[in-house]
């Protein structure tokens, strides 16, 4: 070996290691990093990845844990739920229909006050079977009580999942999370990542200590009976409700900690790209959120001020922190990937979120849905028509059309 | 393995009560006995799983009291088989991974047979393909969905008049389905250890089976058959002895599957007369003479193959022409 390839070598040796990961393997050794105990699986696009790489891993026995092969999605998650109702961590997940499937044991899972942690791989619903990327499959759940991350690329799926354990873990929380991201763009594009060590995970995410395990050793528990409503009904929703108000602050503590041990660092409920002084924000989650800020770069250019703001929790939505981030915006155009039929405007699930949030803020921005719906991957040129659209409301001091579906064919196009 | 401990007599069977009061289900209720009597079996170390069905709506209470002594968990209607795979697999793993002190415990499902031959058909052969030890799938079977108001289930039996089947001028029959058997189903699982049939008569013989079923060392299931005296519209007196009846007159078969071999359980000798169990029963009260001897024909036919797999210890199916 010569001795400058040596040299390179020793260099080598003192960087961070990276491997190329798509965001299902990189959630997969999230969840081997967080030494999870049961895993229920069922195969659908585009998650599967992160089961059959964990099948692997636990067959070449790189970790223990048990693996269920269930029978259905429904199945699926309960044996996520029963097994976390006993006291252990568990990984569950699905796409599409598989969610919609499972959407009983879903809403039971928050009710239960369960920390199951999630996969969802953002998939169209059917009809038609559409392997497109679309948001309505886990946004179904968006009422229910579960945390809702959304990834932007591999490597914060597996940041996201790692701190999901310890957010949903939190006594102070115990409700289980959707780590979301986008189907295709994310799940099956390998990009550098670089995961944490695993003494640094055992730091930051110790053991699961459930309160009430359902365990003959800590005696008799009886859970989720079937109760008189007038008796507690109203009560045990607040439960719920105080649960994920909490999580805010949980979430903030999670990644501040994260970044102390970890070393990486995030914003915890915001993205933001040259906000401080955009007159046009855009307002996005996901994957997309990347083009978004590439395409703003570009105008940016041209003379266009214009910002991204990338939203990172659903659920708790971060009302306070997106009225801040766009309280100096004249206009505001929602990049959506989701629908809701026939809702205020007909527009869509974010868009309707986004509004409602921002109905308190002093500025008022003007607002704009551009929804990229049924699975067609949208181009930058839509995002840089999106803001172009944005600017025209501005001059015109108002918003003569609020929803665009850009990659329609036809009136929108 | 230890040898199970079988009860030979009813001294033998723990007098300790692990589901006591706190419930509310009907008088005579056939679900609410096997419960008891299941627990009497299972004991302390234990933990339930009941699917959503009449002992999850009639053993919650107003007042929030629980008949459980034992850790218990509701779960959705067609989710028995994997409330019972989930929890016996983090009880593994937690044993094995050194998170929880290594002993021995049971996993039990006690469901419906709405909620297991309906709609949790494929989860609980899901189960039955897994090789968790120490856990057993229970079926009370009341054969209607007894707690919503009496309506078919796929194990309602021929000509029973329901809410949802009921005997009216035109139709005449009730429910003009077949009964389905769950248990021969679960018996095609070749990774099930012990399968059996039972009824609360005699009470010993629920009992002994639960405890065999325990200490089979692999998912096990019983198909256990309890009057119901609101879906039955029968005298809550007359649960045991519609137990007793529904085995004499050979419309329950209570068998045993294990290690490949199939044994009854109680073979009538002589076999009674169909009516002397129907006749018992309002909901069956507008079947005719006629209708009566076509099910006594049918049971006949189906007791000739019970008698053949009895001796050749060997599971084929019954089958008579529906009547």
């Amino acid at each position: 070996m010569s001795a400058s390839k040596k040299a390179s070598k020793s260099v080598m040796k003192t960087l961070p290691k990276k491997f190329m990961w798509t965001g299902t393997r990189a959630i997969a050794e999230a969840v081997k990093l967080a030494d999870v105990d049961v895993i229920a699986a069922y195969p659908i696009r585009p998650y599967t990845g992160v089961m059959n790489s964990l099948a692997k891993m636990l067959a070449d026995g790189e970790f223990t844990a048990e693996i269920i092969g269930a029978d259905s999605e429904h199945s699926q998650f309960e044996i996520a739920k029963h097994a976390s109702a006993v006291g252990a961590r568990t990984f569950v997940g699905s796409s599409g229909v598989g969610l919609a499937y499972a959407s009983e044991p879903i809403i039971v899972t928050a009710l239960g006050q369960l920390p199951v942690v999630a996969m969802a791989g953002c998939r169209s619903l059917d009809d038609p079977g559409n392997f497109g990327m679309e948001w309505n499959d886990v946004l179904g759940f968006r009422d229910h009580g579960w945390l809702m991350a959304w990834a932007k690329d591999a490597q914060e799926a597996l940041d996201m999942t790692l701190v999901a354990y310890k957010v949903s873990e939190n006594q102070k929380v115990l409700l289980p999370s959707f780590v979301a991201v986008d189907g295709a763009a994310i799940t099956h594009i390998s990009v550098a990542v670089e995961p944490p060590t695993k003494d640094g995970v055992a730091r930051f995410l110790p053991p699961y200590k459930p309160i009430h395990p359902l365990d003959p050793i800590y005696g008799p528990v009886t859970k989720a009976q079937h109760i008189a409503p007038s008796l507690i009904g109203p009560e045990l929703r607040r439960v719920i409700d105080q649960a994920m108000k909490n999580a805010s602050g949980v979430i903030e503590e999670a990644w501040e900690t994260y970044a102390d041990i970890i070393g990486r660092e995030y914003p915890a409920f915001l993205e933001q790209d040259h906000t401080g002084d955009a007159e046009i924000v855009l307002v996005t989650m996901g994957a997309y959120a990347k083009d978004a800020m590439y395409a703003a770069a570009k105008l940016r250019e041209q003379g266009i001020k214009v910002g991204v703001v990338r939203i990172r929790y659903f659920r708790p939505f971060p009302k306070k922190e997106l009225s801040k981030a766009v309280a100096k915006a004249k206009a505001v155009g929602v990049l959506d990937f989701s629908y809701s039929f026939g809702s205020a405007d007909d527009s869509s699930v974010l868009f309707n979120e986004v509004r409602s949030a921002l109905y308190d803020s002093v500025s008022k921005p003007l607002l704009m849905d551009f929804m990229f719906v049924g699975g067609r991957e949208p181009a930058i040129e839509h995002f840089e028509r999106s803001v172009k659209l944005l600017k025209k409301s501005i001059e015109k001091g108002k918003t003569e059309k609020l929803v665009w579906w850009p990659t329609l064919r036809g009136e929108d196009a | 393995m230890t040898e199970p401990l079988i009860a030979k007599t009813v001294r033998d069977v723990p007098s300790i009560d692990l589901y006591t009061s706190g419930h509310r289900t009907c008088a005579g209720c056939g679900a609410a006995l096997g419960y008891r009597l299941l627990l009497k079996a299972a004991g302390l170390n234990t933990v339930i799983l009941g699917p959503t069905g009449c002992m999850y709506v009639a053993n919650g209470h107003q007042f929030l009291s629980s008949p459980y002594s034992v850790p218990w968990y509701h779960t959705q209607l067609g989710a028995g088989g994997a409330a019972g795979v989930g929890t016996a697999a983090a009880f593994r793993i937690l044993m094995m991974k050194g998170k929880r002190q290594k002993e021995d415990v049971n996993v039990i499902v006690y469901g419906g047979d709405g909620g297991t031959g309906d709609m949790g058909l494929s989860g609980l052969s899901m189960a039955m393909g897994y090789d968790y030890k120490r856990f057993l799938y229970v079926l009370y079977d009341n054969e209607s969905y007894a707690n919503t108001g009496i309506q078919a289930s796929s194990m309602t039996p021929w000509g029973a008049s329901t809410t949802f089947t009921p005997a009216g001028r035109v139709k005449k029959v009730g429910n003009a389905r077949m009964k389905k058997n769950v248990a021969l189903i679960i018996a095609a699982h070749p990774g099930v250890r012990y399968v059996a049939t039972a009824t609360l008569h005699p009470p010993l013989d629920f009992f002994n089976k639960a405890k065999k079923a325990l200490e089979a060392n692999g998912p096990s299931f019983i198909h256990l058959l309890v009057p119901c005296p609101k879906g039955w519209f029968t005298d809550p007196k007359y649960t045991l002895d519609l137990s007793r009846k529904a085995l004499e007159t050979g419309l329950w078969v209570s068998w045993e599957y294990e290690n490949g071999e199939f044994e009854l359980s109680y073979v009538p000798k002589p076999r009674k007369h169909v009516k002397e169990y129907l006749r018992m029963q309002k909901r069956f009260q507008h079947l005719t003479e006629d209708k009566i001897e076509e099910i006594e024909r049918a049971t006949a036919k189906e007791w000739g193959y019970w008698k053949e797999m009895n001796e050749r210890k060997k599971i084929i199916l019954p089958w008579a022409a529906p009547p």
